[in-house]
């Protein structure tokens, strides 16, 4: 897996599982890998990965059973919030970039529709 | 009390000074990239974090006892040259390890090779560069010690059997353990390493967190590399 | 203390193998000129004997230097990682050292000096007319033997005497190459340094001996010098080791 060097790796991870959340891919209550499992997957250092599940803990989407390892929370309300909060982040990108480029919020809305239509 | 620290350590040969006054504290649980053009004094810290080498001054402790007979039994340190005798065979390699190391284990030995592509039969003799460079780290990683020096491990190494390297570094990594990694191949261990010591003509530079250093400036180890030992040769701050 | 002697004698293998090699093939010449040479002509017989008698000599002479060029070898190349990144003293990877040396200048004696035995043996049983002169070499022999003591008391002394000596020489010169490794490498002179150094220790030891041994009778003589010898390879031992431990950086 590539990283971006410039920004710190767990941000990256956690972004990536965040993903899989919110998409489903990890369904609520799914069991995660544990800290070393991920760390070998991803080729990051253990220390990283356990930081990765420290701020998914303090966000909330996931809980860690003492002795049976890190869950994806159950919480559905959670995780709509977290498909929302993904949502904006790429919407406030896109609507950065588009701005960037000289283009209105309007002509890029019907823009979108096109998109969608094709 | 860290797992590994030396205390003003320095050695000279002759007219040059290789490591002058380094002071610096290694903790287990840790992976460092230690970083360094060539005749920084990354090899020779290791040598006398091993034991092979005898400081000029100061001192490097293993767990709060000075480096010694008994702190061998616990470091493994895998030299950038190989050292084998000419006449072993891999297998041979692993005889002695089991010979001399305790936390040696033939089992892993055996699977390392595997994961490597190494047969036993194979003459130390006629393995490629690369070929090496895996048997050292194979044997090395095949014991469960507390302290791992791999001087250089990607060296000679194509990139594929990179990655592999990579995995069997971050299995041996674990939180009573301590990594230490020196490379010129400072991507190779930006996900690996946590913690990045650099040294420059024998002097210590910094010792940091990799994460902290990206979130609170911005820049990446091989960035900070970059400034540290880029074109004027003067540490930025 | 097993594993380092089992990888020191490993270390000395391929040479007295090649040794060894020689000698069969000078052996197998000495039985030829005895048995196949059916003309007068002696001279393959008489030219074997002559080398075999020289191996014998450069074989003990050959695992001395061998041994000083191994340890130099293992303090000075890459392989010296192999031995003191084990946890090791510098005590005992000495002591498996000279222990080999010892126990090869052992064997490869009796060797020769079995077979110097055996081939004498069969020259006498083939050479009628030599019989009478190894007769007469007895006698001689039993004549002086009052005087020289030669009994197994006598030899088994002889032997030790020897033996001491060689493991002195041993030392000592394991003592030279560690200094000229641990504390002047890369000095000037450090070779002849070392060199001199050797001679130095040998000719204080050669001195030393007489002076308590002169006046005793043959065997008390080399049990005496046994003795000098042996705390002479302890403290140059003792030395070479604790400059090893203290300051060998390889």
């Amino acid at each position: 897996m590539q990283y971006d060097a410039n920004i710190p790796i767990w941000l990256q991870v956690m972004t990536m599982l965040q993903t899989d959340i919110a998409t489903g891919q990890r369904p609520p209550g799914e069991k995660l890998p544990s800290g070393r499992d991920l760390a070998l997957s991803c080729s990051i250092n253990p220390n990283t990965a356990a930081r990765v599940y420290q701020e998914l803990e303090k966000t909330g989407l996931c809980v860690t059973r003492r002795g049976l390892g890190t869950f994806v929370t159950e919480d559905t309300a959670r995780i709509a919030r977290l498909r929302e909060e993904l949502a904006r982040q790429a919407v406030a990108q896109f609507v950065k970039t588009v701005k960037e480029l000289g283009i209105s919020p309007q002509e890029a809305l019907r823009m979108v529709t096109e998109e969608e239509n094709e | 009390m860290s797992m590994l620290e030396s205390k003003e350590i320095t050695k000279v040969f002759g007219a040059k000074t290789a490591v002058d006054h380094v002071t610096l504290q290694l903790d287990a649980g840790h992976v460092y990239a230690m970083l360094g053009p060539n005749g920084s004094g990354k090899t020779t810290w290791m040598k006398m974090a091993a034991g092979l080498c005898k400081p000029t001054g100061g001192e490097i402790r293993f767990q709060g006892e000075p480096v010694s007979i008994e702190s061998r039994k616990h470091v493994a340190y895998m030299s950038t040259e190989p050292y084998f005798y000419s006449w072993m065979t891999v297998r041979d390699v692993g005889v002695y390890y089991s010979d001399f190391f305790q936390d040696y284990s033939a089992e892993r030995y055996r699977q390392l090779l595997q994961r490597m592509e190494l047969t036993e039969d194979l003459k130390t003799r006629a393995l490629s560069s690369g070929m090496m460079a895996k048997l050292k780290i194979a044997v090395t990683l095949a014991r469960d010690a507390q302290v791992y020096m791999l001087d250089e491990p990607f060296n000679g190494i194509d990139l594929l059997a990179r990655d592999e390297i990579r995995a069997c570094i971050l299995e041996a990594a674990s939180e009573d353990k301590l990594m230490l990694l020196s490379s010129h191949l400072v991507e190779e261990m930006e996900a690996i390493a946590d913690c990045a010591v650099f040294i420059r003509e024998g002097k210590l530079i910094e010792c940091v967190d990799l994460d902290t250093m990206r979130t609170e400036m911005g820049v990446s180890m091989t960035d900070r590399y970059r400034q540290i030992y880029g074109h004027a040769g003067e540490v930025q701050a | 203390m097993n594993k380092l002697l089992k990888y020191e004698i490993r270390k000395t293998r391929s040479a007295k193998l090649i040794l060894l090699g020689i000698t069969a093939v000078v052996e197998l010449a000495f039985l030829a000129g005895l048995y196949l040479v059916k003309s007068d002509d002696n001279s393959l017989l008489i030219v074997s004997c002559l080398l075999l008698f020289m191996l014998a000599m450069l074989g003990v002479s050959v695992i001395g230097l061998l041994s000083v060029l191994i340890l130099h070898h293992d303090m000075n190349t890459k392989e010296s990682y192999m031995l003191f990144m084990t946890p090791n003293s510098a005590y005992r990877i000495l002591g498996a050292k000279v222990l080999e040396n010892g126990l090869s200048i052992l064997l490869i004696g009796a060797f020769y000096f079995g077979l110097g035995f055996l081939d004498v043996t069969l020259l006498f049983a083939r050479e009628d007319s030599l019989q009478q002169l190894w007769e007469m070499f007895d006698q001689i022999l039993q004549t002086i033997s009052h005087e020289i003591q030669i009994n197994p008391a006598g030899i088994a002394c002889f032997f030790l005497w020897f033996l001491t000596g060689w493991i002195a020489t041993i030392t000592t010169a394991f003592l030279a190459d560690i200094v000229s490794t641990a504390l002047l490498k890369g000095k000037r002179f450090n070779g002849v340094v070392t060199f001199i150094l050797f001679i130095a220790l040998q000719s204080l030891l050669n001195r030393l001996l007489p002076l308590f041994s002169r006046y005793s009778a043959m065997n008390q003589r080399f049990l005496i010098e046994s003795g000098i010898n042996l705390l002479f390879s302890g403290l140059t031992y003792v030395g070479a080791a604790e400059i090893m431990r203290r300051k060998l950086s390889v």
